[in-house]
């Protein structure tokens, strides 16, 4: 069944159901569940960037007051690779003695060589790596590995050929954190038999937690419950148990008691996630009349000490995918930091700073108002996706991006607004600066949702799939108020708990697009059922029984019943039916635009982003007041991006220096722009995710905005007031 | 060398003085002799000695009495969280940054991650859970929850009892003034176009 064309509820503003539990402080997530003679556990882990373990001393743990256990978790001989590797879980009768318990471990380590700069790690040769030897490889290969070239066929004959205008820079963003408020761990307790265990995890995948765990510990997976009714962030770093997750099971196990373990913020920054590094040199020409003819760029990025990519490089040049010469170099870059995990929107905005930012440098080489630069080299729509595809991304997406122009640059007032680079007066400068992105968003199964109704009219909606925070469970009872003509509020929804069976993780803006279509599914099923089952005691027939608001007309004689005086009449047997996700009733694909206004003062260096401007689809709103949010939410991480946040890691020690939010920046209410945030409605299209792709394009936004505002390009986010003034005075 | 007064008239040498006399009294585990006491100055007087065993702390928290037992260098925060089970105060970067934790103590915004659960005996503490009675919503959460200024929703009983203190001391504060009392607060989902929101309704102010 399609979505419902005329909708009372679906894509209007509806606060969320959790709102008032959460705003009072009686939600309860993970950190702060409490069981009774629960312990706490805490993580002794690596100081050094790069060491060997000789020995690890537990001896003097039993003379720690409350000491209960401990479990090692790397035996002496294991390299540590970066610092805070694990090497030992120890759990005591309160968070101070287990704190206690970490001063009483005694660990002697060989110190290796490290490299936690970029710089640093490109400079060491074979031999030299300080990120390990693989099995039967190399010893120590270099740290920076090829990450793969690619180059359009005659690209060095014909590339330039034909062009009147080129420009060259250098644009790059550090290593950030996800610095997730609620950081990760979870409470792990076990049965007295010790055959089932429950844990509360703070985890964008239930089911998948779950059964890790239960893998871990060769348990059936039945027998491990995984509750996340709230979650405190996870921006994508929270997909599993993790080695957190294991320690605190198996030390739950050994004490036969319920232990709670957490990272505390320095853990949660230095082993919680990072999102990748990406630095690189663009070269990017064109014809006098703006029509782009070749992208070429030498990049590299890190990430972390693991050996997996960095960024998705194959996107360069980021949204313009139809520039005729393409020419890509990257180097992947180990060094002895946490391995990188995915983070809202993967690679985009990387892909996004080296791509969006050397358009407006181009702009300016050809004289040109960058929107105008940009209308001129969108992609087309995809001539055989509109055959067969008509509503997609592809097919659309040059119309998609046209619009979207359109509107902001009516919202922004751009045409009166914009202004050549460094063309400001005074001291404090103004600028304007944009940036498209698009992101996937598309949904799948496995989401069974099972639907009750009873005959005291309430309705229980339950699934298994979880609410980071995007407002998932008010999506769900806004889904099934609209088949039962009733409101959100008249809905029970029971979410994040993997009893419920499988769902798919929360990763990549797939939650609403997987879970909203089983949840219209298992609603017109259990209507269906509903209305068979009271037709014969309103002695009408089923098909004349139709739903209203708040009511069943039956069409034969226009006699409506209250819904529940309807429902009475269930008696004993409550209704039940099932749903999963099924194509068609979502798709994939978004494009967004953004624009940034800033300003910044030549003197001292600060940039301030003080307006800002988004326009974005995500096919069908289901809810329009929490898409807005996101669309907001993922502007202010854009501009923490630019302006404040990095990972700064220290050359001699191998270690963060701001594992914090004191030293790690991330901007207040008074540092963040207005935001005017227009969602386009295309119910034809679907549900398509809305998570990740408003965060995309916002630091190349502000990167463009602060170059329209003083003529020069700082190089490197986050646009600190250093690096303003040093770009200022390369200028001069 | 002289000694230095201090403002409070307490003399460098009075201080270091007193402080030995009062290390020497913890380590004794006893109060210290009238003799010695009366070369004190009466700031010092006052530290008693404890722990650093558990020692039974008594709050009074959203109007109720609680007791337990805590070692001294329990911070507020942990003291409510994990002695006490009250966790509409939460812990982030437990060093005075974000202000998940914040509390009203006496009336007055404090960070619970930054004291001492001793030092907050005989204060009224309130957190985010006293605003709401029932299923009626204080006006500050329930602006919260009507313009959506809360996605995770990790950081917001912080922001919530922030604002609450902000607007208590000052009914007519003005948004900016609003905004100004949540500068030592941190979301990270991104709250503040929607917390905006509910700040100008609050302040009835239409935002322009």
């Amino acid at each position: 069944m399609p979505w419902p064309t005329t909708r009372r509820v679906i894509g209007t503003k509806v606060s969320r159901l959790d709102g008032p539990e959460k705003a009072t402080g009686r939600a309860k997530y993970s950190y702060d569940i409490n069981r009774p003679g629960m312990l706490h556990a805490r993580i002794l882990r690596c100081p050094h960037a790069h060491a060997r373990i000789k020995s690890i001393d537990t001896a003097a743990l039993e003379k720690v007051a409350g000491f209960r256990a401990f479990h090692i978790v790397r035996n002496a001989g294991f390299e540590c690779r970066f610092a805070g590797d694990e090497v030992l879980g120890v759990c005591a009768d309160t968070e101070e003695h287990a704190e206690d318990c970490l001063r009483a471990v005694r660990v002697d380590y060989d110190v290796l060589p490290h490299a936690v700069k970029e710089a640093d790690a490109r400079r060491l040769g074979a031999g030299q790596g300080t990120v390990g030897s693989p099995p039967n490889g190399p010893q120590n290969p270099a740290n920076a590995q090829p990450g793969g070239d690619f180059a359009t066929a005659n690209f060095d004959e014909q590339a330039y050929q034909g062009t009147s205008h080129q420009i060259e820079g250098t644009y790059g963003v550090p290593v950030i954190s996800h610095q997730c408020l609620e950081s990760h761990g979870l409470v792990a307790e076990w049965n007295q038999d010790q055959s089932e265990l429950t844990v509360w995890a703070s985890t964008q995948a239930v089911p998948n937690t779950a059964n890790q765990l239960a893998q871990n510990f060769k348990i059936p997976a039945a027998r491990v419950r995984c509750i996340t009714h709230y979650m405190g962030g996870g921006f994508g770093s929270k997909f599993g148990p993790d080695i957190q997750g294991t320690v605190c099971a198996e030390l739950a196990r050994k004490t036969r008691a319920p232990v709670k373990l957490m990272l505390d913020r320095a853990e949660e920054v230095t082993v919680g996630g990072q999102r990748p590094s990406a630095y690189g040199t663009v070269k990017v020409a064109g014809n006098r009349q703006g029509d782009i003819r070749a992208f070429e760029v030498d990049c590299y990025g890190s990430p972390g000490v693991g050996g997996g990519a960095t960024v998705n490089f194959n996107l360069l040049p980021y949204v313009y995918v139809t520039v005729p010469f393409v020419k890509r170099r990257h180097q992947i870059v180990r060094m002895n930091v946490q391995t990188a995990r995915a983070m809202r929107a993967p690679g985009h905005p990387q892909n996004c700073i080296l791509t969006d930012q050397a358009l407006d440098d181009l702009a300016a080489a050809l004289n040109m108002n960058p929107m105008e630069l940009r209308l001129r080299n969108l992609p087309p729509n995809d001539p055989n996706a509109l055959k067969t595809a008509p509503n997609t991304y592809m097919a659309r997406r040059n119309s998609i991006y046209r619009s979207q122009i359109e509107i902001i640059r009516k919202m922004c007032d751009w045409d009166r607004a914009w202004h050549p680079p460094g063309r400001g007066d005074g001291v404090v400068k103004t600028g304007l600066g944009m940036g498209l992105h698009t992101w996937g968003g598309g949904g799948r199964g496995p989401n069974p949702t099972r639907i009750t109704i009873s005959a005291d009219g309430s309705v229980l909606v339950q699934s298994s799939s979880q609410d980071l925070g995007t407002g998932q469970r008010t999506v769900t009872a806004i889904v099934a108020a609209e088949i039962f003509g009733l409101e959100p509020t008249d809905i029970t929804v029971q979410i994040g708990e993997s009893q419920h069976g499988p769902s798919t993780p929360s990763g990549g803006s797939t939650t609403c697009p997987g879970t909203a279509p089983a949840v219209l599914n298992a609603a017109e099923a259990a209507r269906t059922a509903f209305l068979a089952a009271i037709a014969p005691r309103l002695n009408a027939q089923a098909g004349d029984l139709v739903i209203e608001r708040g009511s069943i007309l039956n069409r034969a004689n226009n006699e409506r019943t209250p819904w529940r005086q309807a429902c009475a009449r269930l008696g004993q047997n409550p209704v039940q039916a099932n749903g999963d996700w099924a194509a068609g009733l979502s798709d994939q694909g978004v494009g967004g635009v953004q624009v940034a206004e800033v300003k910044v003062d030549t003197e001292t260096g600060v940039v301030r982003c003080t307006r800002f401007w988004a326009v974005q689809d995500c096919g069908l709103l289901i809810n329009k007041l929490c898409c807005e949010s996101q669309v907001a939410g993922g502007v202010i991480m854009g501009v923490n991006y630019a302006l404040f946040e990095e990972c700064i890691y220290d050359r001699a020690t191998g270690r963060q220096v701001n594992p914090d939010m004191e030293f790690y920046k991330l901007g207040g209410i008074q540092d963040m722009p207005q935001i005017y945030v227009h969602m386009m409605d295309m119910p034809e299209r679907g549900v398509i995710g809305i998570g990740e792709p408003p965060t995309i394009s916002t630091a190349a936004a502000v990167g463009n905005a602060v170059f329209n505002a003083i003529g020069v390009r700082v190089e490197h986010a986050p646009f600190t007031p250093e690096r303003v003034l040093a770009a200022l005075a390369r200028r001069k | 060398m002289s000694d230095i007064k201090e403002t409070t008239g307490l003399s460098r040498r009075q201080f270091l003085k007193g402080s030995g006399a009062a290390a020497a009294a913890t380590a004794l585990g006893t109060a210290a002799a009238p003799s010695a006491q009366a070369a004190q100055p009466p700031a010092a007087q006052q530290v008693p000695g404890m722990g650093p065993a558990g020692v039974k702390i008594t709050l009074q928290v959203n109007g109720r009495k609680m007791s337990s037992t805590v070692e001294p260098r329990v911070t507020l925060l942990d003291a409510l969280r994990n002695y006490l089970d009250v966790t509409g105060c939460k812990r982030v970067c437990d060093r005075g940054t974000c202000g998940a934790c914040t509390v009203l103590l006496d009336n007055k915004p404090v960070y619970a991650c930054s004291m001492l659960a001793l030092e907050a005996q005989g204060k009224e503490i309130r957190t985010a859970e006293s605003l709401v009675q029932g299923a009626k919503l204080d006006a500050v959460p329930a602006a919260f929850v009507r313009f959506d200024a809360q996605q995770c929703g990790f950081c917001t009983p912080g922001f919530v009892v922030a604002m609450k203190a902000v607007l208590e001391q000052n009914p007519k504060a003005t948004p900016a003034e609003v905004e100004k009392g949540l500068a030592g607060n941190i979301c990270r989902c991104g709250t503040y176009e929607q917390m905006r929101d509910a700040i100008y309704s609050l302040c009835n102010t239409k935002r322009g």
